[in-house]
């Protein structure tokens, strides 16, 4: 008997809208300074392209990621691209029948989690 | 009694490596071009954590000419997923009128690259000012 014709008071909500909320979200901020992001960390502060030679040495680097905005930045970027990425590879593979749907989320979402996770607590364990 | 025996169109294992589902393949895959280099980012933060000196060796292998050609890798995945981000994005969001006008997908879609390009733009340029003043 199902329970056509009541009204389902208590009706199961779904988590996607979160997970598409974060993958939006880290689609967005990629898109616009992704490519800046890469040529600078992947190139001119490593080679000191138009750069000082000290600009990214730890003491700059600490400093910066020891200031609370510092370390939001560094949040939002790193863990918003790693849900960015999980979601994507989540509805590929889920398209591509890779596996039980219940598995690739943990593949996905669930090393999204813990990876932020690991940056929060590493953001904590570098001092303010 | 007869028996229902309804159509079902094959679809081979390997769909997503042709046409015309390639491109959508291509364009998934760019989100793990993003996530890798979130990675990358993440390298950087653990070794920062452990100190100055595994900190240097990060530093080195930034400079060495494989971290180089995987950021050239990173930054041509990145640039595709800035591509078909702007395509998506208007077929995602509900018709825009402005001033009873209706704005075609393809303006948003060139508006988006635009900004884009001006963002990243002057993220280079403000860490460019930041350097020659400090």
């Amino acid at each position: 008997m199902t329970q056509s014709g009541m009204i389902h008071t208590n009706p199961k909500r779904s988590l996607a809208p979160i997970f598409w909320l974060l993958f939006g979200a880290g689609g967005m901020v990629s898109a616009l300074f992704g490519p800046a992001l890469i040529v600078l960390t992947g190139g001119m502060l490593p080679h000191g392209w138009g750069l000082p030679a000290n600009f990214a040495d730890y003491a700059h680097v600490l400093g910066f990621v020891r200031n609370p905005i510092g370390k939001l930045v560094v949040l939002a970027v790193i863990a918003l691209f790693f849900w960015h990425g999980a979601e994507r590879v989540f509805l590929t593979l889920k398209d591509m029948r890779a596996g039980p749907p219940p598995i690739l989320r943990v593949a996905t979402y669930g090393v999204a989690a813990l990876l932020t996770l690991v940056t929060l607590a590493l953001l904590l364990a570098v001092g303010f | 009694m007869s028996e229902r025996r309804p159509y079902r169109r094959a679809q081979p294992r390997d769909w997503w490596a042709h046409k015309p589902y390639l491109g959508y393949t291509v364009r998934e895959l760019s989100g793990v071009g993003v996530a890798l280099y979130g990675g990358m980012l993440l390298a950087g933060l653990i070794c920062l954590w452990r100190g100055p000196d595994v900190f240097d060796a990060y530093r080195r292998f930034l400079a060495s000419p494989l971290s180089l050609l995987i950021h050239v890798v990173l930054l041509a995945a990145m640039l595709w997923h800035v591509v078909t981000w702007f395509q998506t994005m208007p077929k995602t969001m509900p018709k825009l009128i402005v001033g009873g006008r209706h704005i075609p997908q393809k303006h948003l879609t060139t508006a988006g690259w635009v900004l884009a390009f001006i963002c990243s733009a002057a993220m280079i340029a403000t860490v460019l000012a930041v350097g020659a003043l400090s």
